[in-house]
């Protein structure tokens, strides 16, 4: 892969009168003597000032996973930084930097080797420099705390004494990345960049931002999605003190409600622009407004999930392994059971909002999004700009989930601005945050297998039906069978084995969450196996531990291999730490679940109480985590305990219903959300190695759900097959 | 315009307003200090948690017309030495994940320790569940009470 980073583009930073002034020249033609230049840029991500400080470029958007933190600690272990001399600043979104974006529990996996390689070129530099001053050769120095040693003797020099030497230095293509072994900031518990900032209350989120001359709005949408507006009363808004302006947006005239692909427009709607968010709120609140709402689907929850059940008949086989109905003949025994998955929303503290200055031709947006290229695509489309022509901001963002991969909230902020030639910044209400959402699509599962004589899975099937992300908004399309992927677990393990995907279309608007498909489909697929387990008597995590078979890497989709090793190692961890063999009193149980997602292995055992009214207590969980090379453990522990924690959250009461085309939630009373008194010790282990890092934000999360369901079974006898769990009887 | 009197992080201020316009956006959107949230706007989640004549209140739920000769304190002006110690013991944990909550959980924590010095795990799940955390920092949180708590007792 091409790499930008890397690109011989010296720039070179010499301090103004009123601070630094950016000369981008190459090298060669930038080192002149005359000018005293106090900061040497290495690369866009790597400065060092004649004062000694290293400042490092924070490239990727900070959601709360930590890695305007952990990026600079890589770049800041390769180089040689002493950490307590270095400064972070978040860049702005620009293609250089590459990846720039958090989804997936990919930004670690994606720049381990671009944040190894950035910051060792340095260090060859400094190195180099070093070679020349001290008249020692290079492989007999190192560089630690800012400075370069020589191993023999000790005697060092400080980085900024090399500065001018190291800026004349050819970075080179090829470097040597630090052994493991020599981590000093990689593998050390790390607070978070921003942390003194955010507990005296000076960090600036995105709702946060105040410019000049700046204007407050919010947008009174259309609860039916892909609604339109009939006709509404200005009046009725103006009457409140504060407002301004109330304006009718409808996304017809800017390009429809969808721009491109992840890059939607925003909810049609009418603008109220006030002096405060208060008075646009509730402006929006006082305006008198008749929406249209004719030809659409005006979708209800049972309906949407009878279509679901009826589409299991109905569906694309997206993997198949030998024979599942020569498998169900040969069966001693054949098992199916069904289970429900609901809609889920995002939620983030954060509530959607969107700053935006548009003047001269020229969209300055600052907004707190997951992935700001869609946004520049999306303001390029609607405005017809040019690249040069947008500069986004990455202001530190309250929380992301999967929602803020979607930039609808931006849009129309970009429009107001635009048509008042000033600051807007536009929020949304939580109101609007719930019921306007890219849901993580509900799905029913049904799940059935044939066993041998032994009780060995000889058959599987998985058959999901759902509304496909792809496909939402009711725009046709393929389904491309996203909810259900040909290489999704159990597929490599069982000879005969087939999973399938009914698409049901919809006008719901749908998205990635945490985790994605398998925040859904963990909980039918450990859960039936707990199942088989129960139903011949054998413990649940033996019987796994025999489903998987011994410990080697099983082929499960062209090159790519599911490693046994390190499951089989997690799993019998969390046996041990979580007391699994140990009598629990009467009443309460252990559930067991493990997956592999973004790279890394995870086991977890949930440990609760059912009271003999039914009430459910969580007691404790453990998890043992395998994601090769910790960057920042204090980080990582934050990922693996929020992760689970969102699991058994959602689990206990996460549902979204629709009626008549919306969505009947609005706030955290009736989409609530755990609390501490309900938050369980959660205790995390992980197994050390020097392996490449691996993904943490999602992987947590989906088994924790059916551990949780396996511990109530276990507990009280209760088969949870349906989510959430609150309003169940368990007694 | 009807005008207010307020107190706020010790600075007497008046502000003209509407009557209904709740505190938290009069701290907000009027004096500029962001430090205090919105998350809900309905006080179910604590992201505007402030001290109001020293007692926490969600400043979303308080018209100025209710606050008027009142004083405040946000987390900006949480800057007495033990409310200091309570912020020192929250970056030595590394307590927040994205940070949003967290002004909110440190104001109610702070309030907390001042009434009661010594609070048991069940005292602080009580006072501290009116505040949401959708990171999930709450175990952090409550070793960063404690914490706080040994630390100012010393
Ligand atoms: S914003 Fe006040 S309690 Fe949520
Ligand atoms: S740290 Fe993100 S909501 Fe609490």
């Amino acid at each position: 892969m091409k790499n930008n980073l890397d690109r011989r583009t010296f720039l070179k930073l010499s301090s103004s009168a009123t601070g630094a002034l950016i000369v981008g020249l190459q090298l060669q033609s930038c080192y002149r003597k005359e000018e005293a230049a106090t900061q040497y840029a290495f690369s866009p991500l790597i400065r060092i000032d004649t004062d000694g400080w290293v400042t490092l470029t924070a490239k990727n958007p900070e959601i709360g996973q930590g890695i305007k933190t952990a990026l600079p600690m890589i770049l800041a272990e390769e180089m040689g930084a002493d950490w307590d001399k270095v400064k972070i600043e978040q860049a702005d979104f620009d293609v250089k930097y590459e990846e720039q974006w958090a989804g997936g529990s990919y930004a670690i996996i994606l720049n381990w080797d671009l944040m190894r390689k950035a910051g060792a070129q340095v260090r060859y530099a400094l190195i180099e420099a070093a070679s020349i001053h001290m008249k020692l050769p290079t492989n007999e120095l190192i560089s630690n705390n800012n400075r370069v040693f020589h191993k023999i003797s000790g005697k060092s020099m400080p980085f900024e004494a090399l500065l001018e030497k190291a800026a004349l230095v050819d970075l080179p293509e090829e470097v040597a990345f630090k052994p493991v072994e020599d981590y000093k900031i990689i593998g050390k518990p790390t607070p978070q960049t921003d942390v003194k900032d955010i507990v005296n209350g000076t960090t600036s989120f995105g709702i946060d931002i105040s410019l000049p001359e700046m204007l407050y709005a919010t947008v009174r949408k259309n609860p039916v999605f892909q609604g339109k507006i009939k006709s509404y009363n200005e009046a009725s808004a103006k009457s409140v003190f504060g407002v301004l302006e109330v304006i009718e947006l409808n996304n017809e005239d800017y390009g429809g409600r969808l721009l491109e692909a992840n890059s939607p427009n925003f909810v049609n709607g009418v603008a109220i622009v006030a002096d405060t968010t208060w008075a646009a709120f509730k402006g929006a609140e006082k305006l008198e407004v008749e929406w249209d709402n004719t030809g659409l689907r005006k979708e209800n929850s049972e309906e949407l999930f009878q279509r679901f059940y009826k589409q299991l008949s109905e569906t694309k086989i997206e993997r198949k392994d030998g024979d599942i109905h020569k498998a169900r003949r040969k069966a001693a025994k054949n098992h199916e059971a069904i289970y429900e998955v609901p809609f889920l929303a995002h939620v983030p503290m954060e509530p959607m909002n969107c700053t935006v200055h548009f003047r001269d031709n020229f969209c300055e947006v600052w907004v707190p999004t997951q992935n700001p290229q869609a946004i520049e695509n999306g303001l390029m489309k609607l405005f017809q700009l040019k690249p040069e022509q947008i500069k986004i901001h990455l202001p530190r963002i309250g929380g992301g989930f999967g929602r803020r991969y979607y930039g609808d909230y931006a849009m129309d902020a970009a429009v107001l601005s635009k048509k008042f030639g000033k600051p807007v910044k536009l929020t949304w209400s939580r109101e609007d945050d719930i019921q306007h959402d890219w849901y993580r699509p509900g799905s029913v599962h049904k799940m059935s297998v044939s066993l041998d004589s032994q009780g060995k899975v000889i058959g599987w099937q998985h058959i999901l039906a759902n509304a496909s992300r792809k496909t939402s908004l009711g725009r046709d399309g393929r389904p491309a069978g996203t909810e259900i992927d040909a290489y999704d677990f159990p597929a490599g393990f069982v000879p005969n084995l087939q999973l399938e995907y009914g698409h049901v279309l919809s006008d719901v608007p749908l998205g990635q969450w945490r985790a994605v498909a398998a925040s859904a489909n963990a909980f039918p697929v450990h859960c039936f196996l707990d199942e088989l387990a129960h139903m011949q008597q054998i413990d649940p995590i033996d019987y796994f531990i025999a489903f998987l078979g011994p410990a080697r890497m099983v082929p499960v989709l062209g090159d790519y291999e599911f490693d046994n090793n390190r499951f089989l190692h997690v799993i019998e961890k969390v046996k041990q730490i979580s007391n699994w063999e140990t009598p629990l009193p009467k009443g309460q149980g252990r559930g067991f679940a493990a997956r592999k997602g973004a790279g890394s292995f995870i086991a977890e055992v949930v440990t609760v109480e059912v009271e003999a009214n039914g009430n459910l207590n969580i007691l404790r969980v453990d998890a043992v985590v395998d994601c090769g090379i910790i960057v920042n453990p204090s980080g990582a522990q934050a990922q693996v305990v929020g992760g689970i924690l969102e699991g058994l959250c959602a689990a206990l009461y996460g549902e979204i219903t629709f009626r008549d085309g919306a969505t009947v939630q609005s706030n955290f009373h009736d989409y609530p959300w755990i609390r501490m008194k309900d938050v369980p010790d959660v205790r995390v282990d992980f197994i050390k190695n020097n392996l490449p890092p691996r993904g943490l934000g999602e992987p947590p999360l989906p088994p924790a759900i059916p551990a949780l369901a396996n511990a109530i079974f276990a507990a009280c006898g209760k088969r949870i097959r349906k989510l959430p769990i609150a309003g169940q009887l368990l007694n | 315009m009807p005008s207010y009197k307020l107190t706020i992080n010790s600075e007497s201020i008046s502000v003209e307003a509407s009557p209904d316009i709740p505190l938290l956006w009069v701290i907000r959107d009027m004096l500029g200090l962001t430090g205090t949230k919105y998350g809900c706007g309905k006080g179910v989640c604590g992201a505007c948690t402030v001290h109001f004549n020293g007692s926490p209140i969600k400043s979303c739920t308080m018209a100025i017309e209710n606050a008027d000769g009142g004083a405040i304190t946000t987390i900006e002006g949480l800057v007495k030495e033990k409310e200091i110690m309570i912020k020192e013991a929250w970056i030595q944990l590394d307590v927040p994940q994205c940070g949003y909550c967290q002004a909110g959980q440190i104001m109610n924590a702070a309030a907390l320790l001042v009434n009661n010095p010594n609070p048991s795990n069940v005292e602080i799940d009580n006072t501290m569940s009116s505040n949401l955390c959708r990171c999930g920092t709450y175990s952090r949180i409550k070793q960063a009470i404690s914490l706080a708590a040994k630390n100012i007792k010393q």
